[in-house]
């Protein structure tokens, strides 16, 4: 009884659905597109639709096609990798997250924009900012937009008890006491900050090292070349969940969790990006108006506004076929112009210190001039092409310390430890 | 026979009991968001299709469905195909080696994806096939066979000899043996190793995360893992994305029961 | 043509496929757990043993190791335990079998992921139904490091007991009525018929899905992958996890597949340990 209908039938099937899935990808003839690969932007408007399509009237003949990428920054990296690695990408210009510009550049797949961009375009960027971007002495990527580290606290309750914003982390601690006893509301949360396993829970360490006066490699790239200091980092991170002045939860927190919270008025004080201060400020918003912005504070031995920044920048795929155009779109989404578009139009600030003084922006936001010195006395992660292995890998050893599974000195001396053995890979 | 016909009711109750993970998150697909976050009451107020709306018209399950069912059904094709002639070489066939292709095949059931997935990608990659859907025919094909195999050859062996022998007196050769007498009668055993095969290939989730990188070749469950959500996670879209994920499992479960039933207890019971 | 030369015309495809796509790597991965691997920094030079000797001082691979046994021993008596169990109580079943064994096979059928993101709900501490059940209180049944596992487990258990079901199930089916009634006849009757009937006969069976289960176990990589990530703090990072992150996410190829190597030795050595076992019971039944 064999089945012929049906198996020529299943036969034409298989056929149809293979030519389906081998339909190629509708190449664009007549004129020049690029491609454009970023994430979406958040905020109370996207600029950026607008922002391209004044590039292609200005460059006329010109098409860019803009697409979206995955939302977790995990998932973006992944995608880059594979298409990267395969040879022709389908893209020109692409949104990387500043931490990867030193592998992409590393690893051969970016243009470098070194002879495009004058040393003056250069220098209109924050310093933190070009620093990741340029790999043996050439230049990379663009910054794109900004980010920093920052102490949100609410006004009014540290005004109620003739509190200013904490220097250090002692005092932030006995000024959540002092709240919490004078206040007495079971569900108001002391200090919220990212402490789940991800790149976010790496800021937040590496902050607790610099905030201690160490870092994480020294110029050797050995880690951690204080580990006493780095254990007091950890344990204080670890001390404090178990003191009660942050949530157990805050494992568990990345930048939405502990953002929410703080925006329904239930924290004092929470450590996150300038993003947030754009909802808190919304009309809406619970806690609107009642919310500051400070550096980080610091630990016995370290300094205050030990603050990592962040952000994104623009680079040019090293397979590119309109590389001179790619190049000049890049100029020209990282230029003056279109970052101002940018800021008003999105919770995004620039990556040119200059506009942090323009006075139509500072109208609209006046706490643009009080970020310049908090993102000046920030600094980048380490900057390596390895960055990224770096984290990944020590990411499990400080989530057991948070969640009080390791013992601090214990996740240091086996993050060290596999640190080494992947460095060991990475000797030349 | 009362209390038999209770009995077997209390049994089917609790059957559905134990199912209750699957029925919660089909109720989840159509529960409105306002009433999924905090969890006030078990059943909703409403029904809603919001769910299945996002997910068939802004999410990339649509493409992924066809993605999965495409792969699935050509790496079944390509796994019961070559098995089946396998299976009768080394069923009737006097194959050199047989006895230890045989024990091969039955080692090569353990073999641990996660040791063969960082060569895999390596060749893929080397082949240009990254993120394509032959990546994910050929390794799931090959993943599958030596079960398909294995039980092919030992279905083709219930099938007395004696068949084939009078076949070979009337004329035929053994190829046209092959054709019209054995394939016909093995075929509800084909069938039953078909559906085991698609169900690996449907529900194989490591090969896939690893090979694809858009859209154009990522399957369901990769889709689902993926499942995009910008500021909180959508467990209502999730939910019903997982319940479209669940169709053909549940078809096979439900209409082809008794081949599937057949196919597993055979895998297991000859060794 | 003769018949050993059809034979090997038939199974040369499939054998070319399997050669390529199963042996090969199987072996090719043994190789390049020998090397320093970096594709994408085009890193590739030997490295002897290093990646192995780094693995056995490694606290992060000895703690996978101990992950994975705990989830293989757990999970497999609970499955064996619960589809025993279920079987049992399945036997006497006249009526709606078929949709009995729908029911069961349900949880068996339905793709890992999707599985996962069910227990996900289920155990979400504010809008999950576990919780709810308990009464509303905030469980973090995913998120606590000494819940994280047996959460993973339970819902391992839950996908994988169907098929130990089905198994024994089907064997109870071929235990004739006449041996339970004779046994009656003798006076015995519920636990000492199962111990001196049931028993011996479902024994085999029960050890050969013992075999299949625990070498799944071994190898199981989506349900820890999407339920969890091996979190919280690695207390559900089994070697399958740990080896895909070694593999993509730090994108060391060598180190990754030296520890896929450690689990496919680990699963082949218990397979061989099961074989023997199940060939000395048959030998001295």
């Amino acid at each position: 009884m064999a089945p012929r209908p049906a198996r020529a039938a299943a036969l034409v099937v298989l056929l149809v659905l293979l030519a389906a899935g081998c339909r190629e990808r509708p190449v664009a003839d007549g004129p020049v597109t690029l491609v454009f690969k970023h994430a979406k932007i958040l905020g109370p408007a996207d600029p950026v639709p607008g922002l391209l399509r004044r590039f292609e009237a200005e460059h006329p003949g010109v098409r860019v096609q803009s697409e979206a990428l995955t939302w977790s920054s995990d998932e973006q990296h992944q995608f880059y990798v594979i298409n990267l690695e395969g040879g022709s990408p389908p893209f020109d210009v692409m949104m990387l997250d500043v931490i990867w510009v030193p592998e992409f550049a590393r690893a051969g797949w970016i243009l470098d924009l070194t002879p495009f961009v004058p040393a003056a375009e250069r220098d209109a960027h924050f310093a933190s900012a070009i620093e990741p971007a340029v790999q043996a002495g050439r230049l990379w990527a663009l910054p794109w937009f900004m980010n920093v580290g920052l102490l949100y606290y609410r006004t009014d309750l540290l005004a109620k008890y003739g509190l200013a914003p904490p220097r250090t982390y002692d005092e932030l601690i006995r000024q959540v006491r002092l709240i919490q006893a004078g206040e007495r509301d079971p569900r108001l949360d002391g200090y919220l900050w990212q402490g789940k396993q991800y790149e976010g829970g790496m800021v937040n360490v590496l902050e607790a090292l610099w905030a201690n006066g160490t870092r994480l490699l020294d110029e050797t790239g050995r880690p951690f070349p204080e580990p006493e200091r780095a254990r007091e980092s950890l344990a204080f991170l670890r001390g404090l969940i178990e003191s009660g002045v942050s949530p157990g939860w805050v494992t568990a927190a990345d930048e939405e969790l502990s953002r929410r919270p703080f925006g329904d008025g239930r924290a004092i004080f929470l450590r996150s990006w300038p993003y947030a201060l754009d909802l808190f400020e919304l009309p809406d918003s619970r806690v609107r108006g009642r919310v500051g912005v400070a550096p980080l504070p610091g630990l016995p031995h370290g300094t205050v506004g030990a603050a990592s920044t962040g952000g994104a920048h623009l680079a040019v795929s090293a397979r590119s076929r309109h590389p001179a155009l790619a190049v000049a779109l890049v100029r020209f989404l990282t230029g003056e112009a279109a970052q101002r578009a940018m800021t008003e139009g999105a919770a995004l600030r620039p990556s040119r210190p200059a506009l942090y003084a323009d006075p139509g922006l500072v109208a609209r936001d006046p706490t643009l001039p009080a970020l310049l010195p908090l993102i000046r006395a920030g600094h980048p992660r380490p900057v390596t092409p390895y960055y990224l292995m770096l984290s990944t890998t020590l990411q499990p050893e400080f989530s057991a310390v948070l969640v009080g599974r390791k013992s601090p000195a214990r996740a240091i001396r086996d993050g060290a430890a596999q640190v080494e053995h992947l460095q060991q890979a990475l000797a030349r | 026979m009362r209390t038999g016909r209770l009995r077997d009711a209390l049994v089917l109750a609790a059957l559905v009991l134990y199912a209750t993970p699957f029925f919660w998150q089909a109720l989840t697909s159509v529960r409105p968001d306002a009433e999924l976050l905090p969890l006030s009451h078990l059943l909703p107020s409403r029904l809603t299709p919001v769910h299945y709306d996002a997910v068939l018209r802004q999410s990339v399950m649509p493409r992924a469905l066809l993605n999965s069912l495409g792969i699935a059904l050509s790496s079944t094709l390509l796994a019961v195909g070559l098995g089946a002639l396998a299976g009768y070489a080394l069923a009737r066939l006097p194959v050199p080696g047989r006895g230890v292709i045989l024990l091969g095949m039955i080692a090569a059931t353990a073999f641990p994806q996660i040791a063969t997935v960082s060569p895999l990608y390596l060749l893929m990659r080397a082949a240009g096939l990254r993120d394509t859907w032959l990546a994910l025919i050929l390794a799931n094909a090959s993943f599958a066979l030596p079960l398909v195999i294995w039980l092919l050859a030992g279905f083709i062996r219930e099938i007395p000899r004696a068949l084939e022998e009078a076949a070979a007196v009337d004329g035929a050769g053994r190829l046209a043996a092959l054709r019209f007498v054995v394939l016909p009668l093995v075929a509800p055993g084909m069938a039953s190793a078909a559906l085991l095969a698609f169900l690996f290939s449907w529900n194989e989730f490591l090969f896939a995360y690893s090979f694809t990188a858009t859209e154009a070749s990522r399957t369901v469950p990769v889709a689902l893992a993926l499942f995009p959500g910008v500021f909180e996670v959508p467990w209502g879209d999730i939910a019903a994305a997982s319940l479209l994920a669940s169709l053909p499992p549940i078809l096979i479960v439900v209409a082809f029961q008794r081949y599937l039933v057949r196919g597993l207890l055979a895998g297991a019971l000859r060794e | 043509m003769s018949d050993r030369r059809l034979g090997w015309l038939l199974l040369a495809p499939a054998l070319l496929l399997l050669g390529g796509l199963t042996v090969y790597p199987a072996i090719w991965v043994i190789w390049l757990s020998l090397q320093y691997r970096i594709p994408v920094f085009s890193i590739s030079r030997w490295a002897g043993l290093a990646h192995y000797a780094f693995l056995a001082v490694d606290t992060r691979f000895w703690s996978a190791a101990g992950v994975t046994a705990a989830f293989a021993v757990a999970s497999v008596a609970l499955e064996c335990g619960l589809g025993l169990g279920m079987a049992l109580g399945l036997r006497g079943q006249r009526h709606g079998r078929r949709a009995a064994v729908a029911l069961l096979l349900l949880a068996w059928a339905l793709p890992s992921v999707v599985t996962a993101k069910m227990f996900e709900w289920l155990y979400h501490p504010a809008g999950g139904l576990v919780n709810f059940l308990l009464g509303g209180r905030p469980v973090n049944w995913l998120g606590d490091p000494a819940l994280a596992l047996p959460s993973l487990i339970a819902a391992d258990v839950w996908r994988t007991t169907p098929f130990v079901a089905l198994l024994c199930y089907a064997r109870l089916l071929t235990i004739p009525a006449e041996l339970y009634e004779a046994a009656e006849v003798d006076g015995a009757a519920g636990v000492q018929a199962f111990a001196r009937i049931t028993w011996p006969l479902v024994r085999p069976i029960l050890l050969v899905a013992l075999l299949f289960r625990t070498l799944d176990a071994l190898r199981a990589f989506d349900l820890m992958f999407v339920l969890t990530g091996g979190g919280p703090a690695g207390t559900t990072e089994t070697l399958t996890v740990y080896a895909y992150r070694a593999l993509f996410q730090t994108l060391q190829v060598g180190f990754g597949s030296a520890i896929g190597v450690v689990v496919f030795a680990l699963v082949m050595v218990v397979a061989v340990a099961y074989l023997r076992l199940i060939h000395r019971q048959e030998a001295s039944a």
